[in-house]
Order: structure tokens, then sequence, then C-alpha cells
């Protein structure tokens, strides 16, 4: 599991090697691949299903946030498993053939893209031509079939795949079904979180947690615990903190092993921790919150 | 689309021409950007206005303007950001998949470990104005979130102070009931629970401050029910009243029932064979933990795939590197196996099939020879090594280009 950085190049004839290879794909069939940028939201109202084009839950569509962006809007009040066609819909449709993806996701779009990993990563996808139709469908290629998606990486802000105390104690103003999900429990046990298919989840944790904090343990971005937001296994419950913290265990970045000896879930690398304690939960229409982090992660990386 | 496909044409345009000048020993050239792509993407993280300064920063041989040096330092540092992460990728990709996603070190999987251990979970115990009671918490453990037809679930919760020793507990008019997902309106279903401490039932020790109880939906009047069952208890811990939910989803049904065990060294690997009576077609997930001679966990095997109905088989593969990497001592013990059939698009999303706790199955004893070194290959992996390789050579050859000579 430890990224072993043997080097990708380590001679000049691995180099020639590996170039031919890469020019010989190109000249195969590679001509046509494009990237794309699939944003994967959280809990919402205003988030139009299967509308790829709808950046009203992240902020303005101008905003660079990623090569070829689409919005991959599901409705953010149902359960995972009711909506999550449409996250299979839209990774069948950007990202198989010859195409590729990077994901980001917020908050509840964590536990969306981790469930369709986990449990429908290994299937057989139709090789689709990212065109969707209105309700976020696109036809099929050649008819041909891939195991699973062309997915690059997740970086995911603020994520809730561990669940949130917040939906334990019904501290929730709303009570929808995604609600009975995002329990620490239920969350934790829909799938296997470490089964990624080695892909890596990046993890953006936020701390500017004022309201709830006496319901989330340890830090918190005023929605979910740094037992969610960092990726940590085990059971929900545990409180993580900011190194500045000396009365609780840090949530440290990488892939290691937390302070306490809690580990991460497999490919799961914490990239940024709130030590400043100034970011929060929401987008509030405008990328902010930790979305801010990820959506200049994607902007450099996701090229 | 079609700027997509214009873009890839140039790009596979430019690494050919890049390629062939690298072979016929010349250097990359410097004039001309490589990056297709992000330029076609507005992703740049140069601040506003030093794009064209970039460009031609990157497209001359300077020297360059103050503006110009500083665009060009720029873009350097991206794609040695891109190219680090790029290197990485390839690199832990190519480590990791030397066994398949379904054949897995158990150290890569810790909370998959021991799969039947009860969830436990602590919570601050609230008032009625959502605050928390300070000095008080709630420790809660269930049996498990998934269950179906015959199967129960037992309950705990327990009252300590910060320092973990108990506290007094009373637990008043505990009920289980049926949670709609919808606003239609449907008949709730509803039973009693008595959480107890003292010794009988699904109580193990009477006194010890730890209160259960065990909910049997089948027997309870649950028995046609699909969705959630919330149990709801009014607690009162050190004279402070609150209250516990706690979640489970229960299904009627069980879509299979297993069969016996067998084994085959195939490809060099040892796969294990489970049977299975497959009552509802569809795409089943059934996972194993694998324990060597000593006990010790090993492996975690999977098995994700369409069955049929009738009689089947799922095949748990122990991967041959793994175990000549591994070396775990033979005989290899299959335990706690468990499975589902993920039903897609729905709620319930899953029928649970029966646990299978314990060790079910004990292999032969095998000389580690047997079994074949080599890393794992397919379509998918090669797909994915091609192109992380892909892109870390555009970016090493970025950052080349863009390193002062």
């Amino acid at each position: 599991m430890r990224l072993s950085l043997s080097g990708f190049f380590s001679s000049t004839s691995a180099r020639k090697l590996r170039i031919i290879g890469v020019v010989l794909f190109g000249l195969a069939g590679g001509v046509y691949a494009t990237n794309y940028s699939l944003w994967v939201n959280g809990r919402s109202s205003n988030a139009q299903p299967g509308n790829h084009a709808d950046f009203s839950y992240w902020g303005p569509a101008s905003t660079a946030a990623g090569v070829n962006k689409v919005s991959v809007n599901w409705d953010g009040k149902s359960r995972v498993a009711d909506q999550n066609y449409r996250i299979r819909d839209a990774l069948d449709c950007y990202c198989t053939g010859n195409n590729w993806c990077y994901v980001a996701a917020h908050s509840a779009g964590n536990l969306q893209i981790g469930y369709a990993l986990s449990l429908y990563g290994g299937s057989a996808r139709t090789k689709k031509n990212a065109s969707p139709n209105s309700a976020g469908v696109c036809g099929a290629t050649d008819g041909s079939t891939q195991t699973g998606w062309n997915i690059k990486w997740v970086d995911v802000a603020a994520g809730a795949g561990g669940g949130s105390e917040l939906a334990n104690v019904g501290s929730w103003a709303v009570s929808d079904a995604l609600t009975s999900d995002l329990k620490t429990a239920t969350a934790r046990a829909m799938y296997d979180h470490n089964q990624t298919r080695a892909k890596w989840f990046y993890m953006f944790a936020g701390s500017k947690g004022t309201l709830y904090s006496a319901v989330l343990p340890g830090q918190d971005d005023e929605a979910v615990a740094y037992h969610s937001a960092g990726g940590v296994s085990g059971s929900g419950g545990a409180g993580f903190c900011n190194p500045s913290d000396w009365f609780c265990n840090d949530l440290t970045l990488g892939t290691a092993a937390n302070e306490g000896g809690a580990a991460k879930w497999a490919y799961h690398s914490v990239k940024f921790r709130d030590d400043s304690e100034s970011l929060n939960h929401y987008t509030n229409g405008n990328w902010g919150g930790v979305v801010s982090k990820v959506r200049a992660d994607m902007a450099t990386y996701a090229n | 689309m079609k700027r997509g496909h214009v873009l890839g044409l140039g790009a596979a345009a430019i690494v050919a021409v890049a390629a062939l000048a690298f072979f016929m020993g010349a250097d990359a050239p410097d004039a001309d950007s490589t990056d297709g792509k992000s330029a076609a993407s507005g992703t740049s993280v140069l601040p506003a206005g030093n794009d064209s300064a970039a460009s031609a920063a990157s497209g001359s041989t300077g020297p360059y303007s103050a503006a110009g040096l500083q665009a060009r330092q720029a873009q350097l540092a991206l794609w040695q950001a891109r190219y680090e992460r790029a290197e990485q990728l390839y690199a832990s990709y190519r480590d990791a998949t030397r066994y398949p996603h379904d054949s897995r070190p158990i150290a890569e999987n810790p909370d998959q470990i021991r799969p039947f251990a009860p969830v436990t979970e602590e919570l601050k115990l609230l008032n009625d104005k959502g605050e928390p009671i300070k000095g008080v918490r709630l420790r809660t453990s269930q049996e498990r979130v998934f269950l179906s037809a015959g199967e129960t679930v037992r309950f705990s919760i327990q009252a300590v102070d910060e320092n973990n020793l108990p506290l007094s507990l009373t637990i008043r008019n505990a009920a289980a009931r049926s949670i709609a997902d919808s606003r239609t309106p449907v008949k709730t279903i509803q039973a009693l629970l008595s959480f107890t401490d003292n010794g009988s039932g699904a109580d193990d020790t009477a006194g010890d401050g730890n209160y259960t109880a065990r909910l049997s939906p089948a027997a309870q009047g649950f028995e046609n029910y699909n969705g959630t069952i919330r149990t709801l208890a009014e607690v009162t811990a050190n004279g402070q009243q609150g209250v516990v939910q706690l979640d489970v989803i229960y299904t009627p049904d069980v879509p299979a029932t297993w069969g016996g065990v067998r084994e085959a060294v195939e490809a060099g690997s040892l796969n294990f064979y489970i049977k299975l009576n497959v009552r509802q077609a569809g795409r089943y997930v059934v996972s194993g933990r694998v324990d060597d001679a000593n006990g010790v966990p090993f492996a975690l095997v999977q098995f994700n795939d369409e069955l049929t109905a009738g009689t089947r088989e799922v095949r748990l593969q122990v991967f041959g590197a793994l175990i000549r990497d591994k070396a775990p001592g033979f005989p290899l013990k299959l335990r706690d196996v468990d499975g589902f059939l993920l039903i897609p698009d729905t709620f319930p999303d899953r029928a649970m099939m029966a646990r299978q706790p314990g060790v079910i199955y004990t292999s032969a004893r095998y000389n580690r020879d047997r079994f074949s070194p080599n890393e794992w290959t397919s379509e998918e992996r090669e797909r994915y090594l091609t192109e992380y390789g892909k892109d870390a050579e555009t970016a090493r050859q970025q950052v080349q280009d863009l390193t002062p000579k």
C-alpha cells in the first residue's frame, strides 16, 4: 500500500520503451481521447438531476475547475442506492473507451462515488459517446464493453463517506432519506470503503466548525467530523484534530495511520487538513468552504 | 466532443513528433507547448493575464522579460507538481495491482478483518435543547446493520463518564419502528423492546451497566417489511434524559443459500469455490477472510459478479503472487464469509445471505512452489498503466522543456 517511489523512468532505455508504447497507443486508437472533470454534489435542494451543465450547486460555471468539467447532478436528498445510477450514467458517459476522468466529490458525493467504485467498479461497462441526453444518459459507441471506468483519481471535499453524528442524533433540520444513509454506522457499512480498485481518494478536510462542535467529535466543518472527511477506518464517534490540539489525536496528512493508531481506508490520503480552522463545509454558491481547496487542486492537476 | 477530437489528434501528433525527435537524438523542441488539453481547458493556475506571457516565455529561447521569466517559472512549478503526482500514480498503481483487486493483503483492509464484530459507537447525551450534557457519554453497539429473514440483531447501550467509568442508566419506552423513506403515508410497524442488565436473554452479564436488547424482525411484525427499522430508546443517564437512535436495514427474503466449499490450484493460484443455491438471479457480492495456519489474518478475498438462478459456485481466489510474497503457513483457513444480492437503483439495495462465522474451510498443505510468482495481468491493468505512463511522460517532457538549460 505504501508508495514505492522507485521512479517511473529509472533509465533512458525504459523511458524510450515507455514513449514507444505511448506513441503506438495513440496511433492505434487513442487519438480521440478526451479528459473530463466530473463534479459529484452532496446534499442539495437545487441540483438538476441528469443535467450535466448545471453548476448551481457549486458556483459560477465559468470558474476553472478542471479540464472539460461536468456536473454530475443527482437529487441530493434520496438514498445513495436510489440515485447512484446518476453517477454510474455519468461515469459511463465520460469515463469509458478512450476517455478518462478526474472526479471531485463533496460531502455525500463521497458516498456516491465510493459506492459506485466499490460495488460496480469491476462490472462490465458499455463504452459511451460522451453526448448525454436530458436525462444524463449517453449513447453507446461501438457496443463493446470494458471492465470498470477510466478514472485517474478522486478528490473529496468534506467527505461524508464515514457519515455524520448530526444524522445520528437528528440534529439536521431536514430529515430526508439521505439523512438515514448519513448515520455513521449505516454509511460505514454501506460498502467496503477500501475497495477503490487502486484509485486514490485525496481527502480535503475543513475545520471551521462551531455550531455543532459539541455533537461532532474532534475537529469538524459544521457538518462532518475529521474521522469522515479524513477517511478514517473503523467506527464513527472517534475524535481527530489538528496538531495544535494537545488533547485529541491528530488526523495525519497522507496515508499514515492517525495518532492513536487508527488507520485510514486503503487508497485514501489526506491532502489537506485545515490547521488554521478557516474553511467550513459549505460552497455558498461560489466554490466556497473546503471545496475551494478541491477546486484549486482540480484546476492544477486535472488537465 | 469535436474539440476533444481535434485536440486529441493534435496531441497525438505532437507526442509522435516529440518522440521521433527524441529517438533521433534531438532535444525536445521547447518552442511548442505539448499541453494541448490544458490549454483548451482554461484551467491554468497562472494569474489572469499571464497566459500570454507564459506562452511567450515557453515558446522562445530567451532572453525573457521579467514577466516572462516569472511566468515560465510558474509553468515549471506547475509541471513539476503534475509530474510528481503522475509518477506517484503510476508507481502506486503498478505496485498495488501486483495482485488483483479481489485478492488483497488483509493489512490493507483493517476494518474487514473482523466483519462480524459489533458496530460500536460513542455519542454525547443531548438535552432537550440539543446541547450536550457535560460528563456523560453513551456507548452503543449493534451486531449488524443489514439483516434478512430470520436474522436478529442485538443492541447495547452503556453510559460512561469522561474516565470511561459506568454511570447509572435507565432505559424507558424503547421501541423499533419502520421508517418510511417517502412522504406517502404507510402503516407504521412498531415493536416494543426491553433493554435489560440482568444477565438473561440478550444480556451477557448482570449489573455491568451495559443494557441490551434483541430485535427479531421476522418474529416481531416486520416479516413482510423491506427497509429501515429504527430503534428509539429514552435514556436517563446520571439523572439526565436523552434519546438514542439505532438503525438497521431489513429485507424479508434470503436470495441464496450456502453450499459446500472445495479448493483447486489453478493457474498458479489457490481458489476456494463456494457453492450457492441461487434463488434470485443478479449481482452477488461475497467476501471471505483467509488466515494462515496460526490463525493470523492474511488475505481478503472477494467475489462480485452476476449469477443466474440455480446451483452455482463463486470463486474466492488467493492469488499466487500474494502467497509467494507473504509466505503464509499452510493450511490456510477460510473464515467469516458474508454475501448479499446487490439490487441496483432501489432501497434497500441488498438482500443478505446468512453470515458464515468462523472457519468454514481448511485448505490442504502446499509447497509454496506450487504457486506462481507472476504479477496480475489484465486488460484493465494495462489500460491504466498505459494512461498513467502517458501522463507521466507528458509531464516529464514539459518539465524538461521548461527547465533552464
